[in-house]
């Protein structure tokens, strides 16, 4: 465990699946050589297959304690990259090409079965749901490489692999239960998120918070009890881990979404249990009933009048609040560093 | 095994080579790396129900000129596999004791290290490597070393050279003094890779003919 742990939580009531974090990440970091099918940040719909496919069902993780064998994702899984054919379609002057893949057709890609869902209409449900990798307290990809080349920073409880130690074994790619790893087959290195590392250290938000139109990603260490993530997490016991059963310990956070309410036969609204319990608990763990009733309690408090803490918490009227001390501005850490660099 | 002298290796580079039909080879018992020996929980957790290293021999040759040593590894290998793209690469390391009494199935110690040279069928490399032990392993000074691989007929057939002068990471080999040589194999298709592979249980002697 580290002295300091930075940690996210994610407002999945707020998450409109436009995925601008996932092209900030793409944009950031993972624009190079060998990266092309690489997603350092995904957004998926939720039922859902996921990035990889199926990436729930690849083990990896602990169980009682004891590290789990796991699947080997493959690219395919995570989905071939391929490039569009915009020179056709946007300027080629031909009234009838259309935007497409170029080549072979695809059949996976990241965020492929995007508002698929679950359920029978009118009844249907899904909602989106962003993945990082988790910054684990208890990192099943460090402790399964042979090299030590996997390490989690004291100061921010950062996980980063060492890619001049790396020699692309994978076994981390197996064991992290939420497959958040990558392989660059052009360095022979795994890849992964990194918690926007460069930014984080100079006090400014990782790219997919800072670029969030939803305000979803709140940002801030584990314990600074004045920050927004310890009010969510240890305060008011809202913000649960995914699939806290992997026993990785992540530091990603989730709001769990209330359901819109189910309609009967005539259309009339029921109740609010569109998104079956059973399903949430699958996800988050058994917590997630609690912090459904405290969600919603804290919003009803907040219709007759009465002030919520937490519910201010979540709207984030000021949007720099929900970055506890990561609220520096990109542009002027940027001319710091030049003034800097010129001495 | 022995290394006969040669006046110049030169004609023995390509494993195919003809000269090699005149230069007698020793058969290498093989074993699985010992799973209790694998570095981390997860490595034993993942393949204790999973066979690997089940190449159960190598047939081993070598000449030497006096300057540098060749060394052919000749082993069975169903298809090859050079680990293009996201694949595991068919690969093969021939190692020596540096100084002290290294463990070969421990890849050595701090005191005593074990020198190894590395070919992989992928960009079909090879790398001169110095071990401290499993995991512990960083690049080691080059001795020269070149690899020709080729695969036909379901086999394997490797040449390894180095010059046989060492240096300090890196055991010398003279006709004067016997040593000791130790072989491992991975197959890439079983994604066999790191200490999970197929060992020699012990150092075999290499006695080099004067
Ligand atoms: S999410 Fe996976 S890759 Fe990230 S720290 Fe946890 S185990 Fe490692
Ligand atoms: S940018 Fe924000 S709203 Fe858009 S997909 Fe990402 S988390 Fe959701």
């Amino acid at each position: 465990m580290s002295s300091k742990q930075v940690a996210m939580v994610i407002d999945l009531n707020k998450c409109i699946g436009c995925q601008t974090c996932t092209v900030a990440c793409k944009t950031q970091w993972t624009s190079g050589e060998g990266q092309e099918g690489m997603w350092w940040n995904t957004v998926a719909t939720a039922p859902g297959k996921g990035t990889p496919k199926n990436w729930e069902n690849m083990g990896g993780g602990f169980r009682n304690g004891k590290a789990q064998p796991g699947k080997l994702p493959k690219q395919t899984e995570f989905g071939d990259p391929w490039e569009f054919n915009f020179e056709e379609a946007l300027f080629s002057g031909d009234q009838h090409a259309t935007l497409g893949p170029v080549g072979e057709e695809p059949d996976w890609g990241t965020n492929w079965d995007e508002d698929i869902g679950a359920g029978e209409y009118p009844n249907s449900y899904f909602f989106y749901i962003p993945r990082i990798c988790n910054h684990c307290t208890k990192p099943a990809c460090m402790e399964a490489c042979p090299r030590g080349a996997i390490f989690k920073r004291d100061e921010d409880g950062i996980v980063l692999i060492n890619e001049d130690h790396c020699r692309g074994f994978r076994f981390c790619q197996e064991a992290c239960p939420y497959k958040e790893i990558y392989y660059n087959t052009v360095s022979g290195t795994a890849q992964k998120c990194i918690f926007c590392l460069p930014r984080v250290e100079e006090g400014v938000a990782t790219a997919c918070s800072r670029q969030c139109p939803g305000r979803v990603r709140f940002l801030g260490f584990l314990d600074d009890k004045d920050g927004p993530i310890y009010k969510l997490v240890h305060e008011h016991k809202v913000a649960l881990p995914l699939h806290p059963e992997y026993e990785t310990q992540p530091n990603v956070f989730y709001i769990p979404p209330l359901a819109p309410p189910s309609f009967d036969d005539e259309g009339n609204p029921v109740d609010d249990k569109r998104i079956p319990i059973d399903y949430l608990i699958s996800l988050f763990g058994p917590e997630v009933r609690q912090s459904i009733e405290k969600i919603k309690a804290e919003r009803e408090k907040r219709k007759r009048g009465e002030p919520s803490e937490l519910m201010d918490v979540l709207i984030s009227r000021n949007w720099l609040d929900m970055f506890g001390p990561f609220t520096n501005q990109p542009q002027d850490v940027a001319k710091t560093l030049e003034e800097r660099a010129r001495g | 095994m022995q290394s006969l002298n040669v006046a110049n290796i030169g004609g023995y580079l390509d494993p195919a080579s003809g000269e090699w039909r005149d230069v007698p080879g020793t058969t290498v018992e093989m074993v699985p790396a010992p799973l209790g020996l694998q570095p981390t929980d997860y490595i034993i957790a993942s393949w204790q129900d999973r066979p690997y290293g089940e190449v159960e021999s190598l047939l081993a040759s070598s000449v030497h000129d006096g300057n540098r040593i060749a060394i052919r590894l000749d082993w069975a290998s169903a298809r090859p596999n050079t680990g293009a793209g996201e694949g595991f690469p068919d690969a093969a390391a021939i190692a020596f004791p540096v100084r002290g009494e290294p463990e070969l199935m421990q890849m050595g110690s701090e005191d005593a290290p074990v020198h190894f040279l590395q070919w992989m069928a992928r960009k079909n490399m090879v790398r001169s490597v110095l071990a401290t032990g499993i995991g512990l392993s960083v690049t080691a000074p080059s001795i020269a070393e070149t690899v020709a691989a080729g695969w036909s007929s379901g086999r394997w057939t490797v040449v390894f050279t180095r010059e046989m002068s060492g240096t300090s990471d890196v055991s010398s080999l003279s006709p004067e003094k016997n040593s000791q040589i130790g072989f491992a194999i991975w197959n890439g298709a079983n994604e066999e890779r790191a200490g999970i592979k197929a060992v020699s249980p012990a150092w075999e002697d290499l006695i080099l003919r004067a």
